[in-house]
């Protein structure tokens, strides 16, 4: 027996509009995935958090917290994470973004910084030098944050530590801003 | 002074030591023992705003006295090999080259690099506020290759004329020509280079590949053990063949050669060139063919040029007075 070719049809939209529906749901449910990857390496920078977590909305960042309770019952926010590459997407080094990921407490102050994945040619012997990164620690995004000023120069790779810096700096005072500001309104 | 006394002053000196180091290792803890973080105040808020607005209102375009001093000294150094050129003095072009080496190269490591090449492909280049200096070198290198042919590679690049400073005080005892058909064969080979290191990058995205077929990371002076022994097995080697990365190796020098087909002012010949090999033999680059200058080898050393204006050497000026002196004789011999 065939159908009429304009029940076919309606058959066929509700059926895809059922798909349409239930994929549509279990995509809104997802809560924001915080990959592996990325929890380990935070746990690494932040290690007195037991808890993180992935937020996507506004600038897309981590919140870390600890298993103790603020007076509300909210678990206590001990610190921030971000990947540079998120914050500050504009930033281009000698080659290509630099992705640093960076954490900090939520005094400002950086705690933090992890440069990784670049294709800077003088990389090497740079930013991938630990030395880069840990001269940043108990820096408070107060403090200027410069080459030249707190910020060691590195002969010979200028653009690559200037990139690198200018994107940890600008990431991490956006971010602290926004969350201050949250912080200051929600009741 | 008796044994005891010197047992007491032992002791005495050993717990000093103790409570000494001991001192120290509690005040280090007490250093690392970081407060609790104070969130900060308003007033630190109303800091930070005003800390990003700064950053917001100087991002545009801003040269700051550091990039203004580099971008000068950059520009006199171009500016000191384009004179040399035009000149056509072997004195200014070794100063140039001095230059070349001693500021573009160690105290700068600005060179152009197989890695400008992946970047340009990528179209992911320097922020223009952290590399003005990077794109004068650049804007020069392409525009100069286009109206007279590899000048880069003849006095700009540092390493190109740290080889041909080198050359001019090894004893030329130790030179070995490659032979003709070797020559033109291994000229070649800086393109199968350029092409290998672009589809290895377009493939896996690494640029850090240019460490192992570029030496001009030696002037950063950082480098593993594998980058110093390629580096010196080609120092070595280039005492004998001079300029050897230049002419068979070098990737950048494969690009420009490329570009240099679109040169607009090329070497004058003389009609005596189609018999005369001076110049052939006298070029350094092994880029002059009969009469035909291969313009992708030629960095435009001036030495070719220098022997045309001759009149002592080149053949054409002794033609002329030679003519010139017969049309003489023959009018005296007619009155």
């Amino acid at each position: 027996m065939t159908l009429s070719s304009s029940a076919a049809w309606f058959r066929l939209a509700s059926v895809a509009l059922f798909l349409l529906a239930t994929v549509g749901a279990r995509v809104a449910a997802q809560p924001a995935q915080l990959a592996p990857a990325d929890e380990a390496a935070l746990r690494r920078l932040i290690p007195k958090a037991d808890h993180f977590e992935l937020v996507e909305t506004g600038l897309r960042h981590f919140r870390a917290y600890s298993s103790g309770l603020e007076p509300d019952g909210r678990m206590e926010v001990v610190g921030l994470a971000f990947f540079t590459t998120d914050l500050t997407p504009r930033i281009y080094a000698y080659k290509g973004r630099i992705t640093t990921l960076v954490a900090l407490d939520i005094g400002g102050t950086l705690v933090g910084v992890q440069v990784v994945h670049h294709y800077e040619p003088f990389g090497y012997f740079s930013i991938d030098r630990p030395e880069f990164s840990e001269q940043f620690l108990g820096k408070s995004i107060l403090d200027p944050l410069e080459v030249g000023e707190d910020v060691d120069a590195v002969s010979r790779a200028t653009i690559t530590v200037e990139a690198a810096t200018r994107a940890i700096r600008q990431g991490a005072r956006q971010l602290v801003r926004e969350f201050l500001a949250k912080r200051t309104t929600e009741p | 002074m008796n044994q005891t006394t010197r047992r007491w002053i032992a002791v005495i000196a050993l717990s000093g030591i103790f409570l000494l180091d001991g001192v120290t290792l509690m005040s280090a803890a007490a250093q690392s023992v970081q407060p609790d973080p104070q969130p900060l105040s308003l007033d630190d808020l109303a800091a930070l705003d005003a800390l990003i607005e700064e950053e917001t209102e100087g991002a545009v375009g801003s040269l700051d006295e550091g990039a203004l001093l580099d971008v000068g000294l950059l520009a006199l150094v171009l500016g000191f090999a384009i004179v040399s050129f035009l000149k056509k003095s072997d004195t200014l072009k070794v100063v140039s080259l001095v230059l070349s080496v001693g500021y573009l190269g160690f105290a700068k490591a600005s060179l152009v690099s197989v890695v400008d090449v992946f970047g340009a492909l990528r179209w992911s280049l320097p922020a223009f506020q952290d590399g003005q200096a990077y794109y004068l070198l650049i804007l020069f290198t392409l525009v100069s290759t286009v109206l007279w042919g590899r000048l880069y590679c003849g006095r700009i690049c540092a390493f190109g004329a740290m080889t041909q400073l080198l050359d001019r005080v090894v004893p030329s005892r130790f030179r070995v020509e490659p032979p003709t058909w070797l020559d033109r064969r291994l000229t070649k080979l800086k393109y199968v280079l350029l092409g290998g290191a672009v589809f290895y990058f377009m493939a896996t995205g690494d640029t850090l590949v240019y460490r192992y077929i570029e030496p001009f990371w030696m002037f950063t002076l950082n480098g593993n053990a594998v980058m110093w022994t390629l580096l010196t097995i080609l120092l070595l080697a280039t005492i004998f063949v001079r300029n050897l990365y230049c002419r068979y190796l070098c990737s950048v020098g494969a690009g420009l050669g490329l570009l240099s087909n679109l040169t607009l002012f090329g070497i004058k010949r003389w009609s005596e060139c189609q018999t005369c090999k001076l110049c052939e033999k006298t070029c350094e680059w092994g880029a002059i063919e009969g009469p035909k200058i291969l313009m992708s080898e030629c960095v435009r050393c001036d030495d070719c040029e220098r022997l045309y204006a001759d009149e002592a050497r080149c053949p054409h000026w002794l033609i002329q007075i030679f003519q010139s002196l017969k049309r003489a004789a023959s009018r005296t011999g007619q009155v």
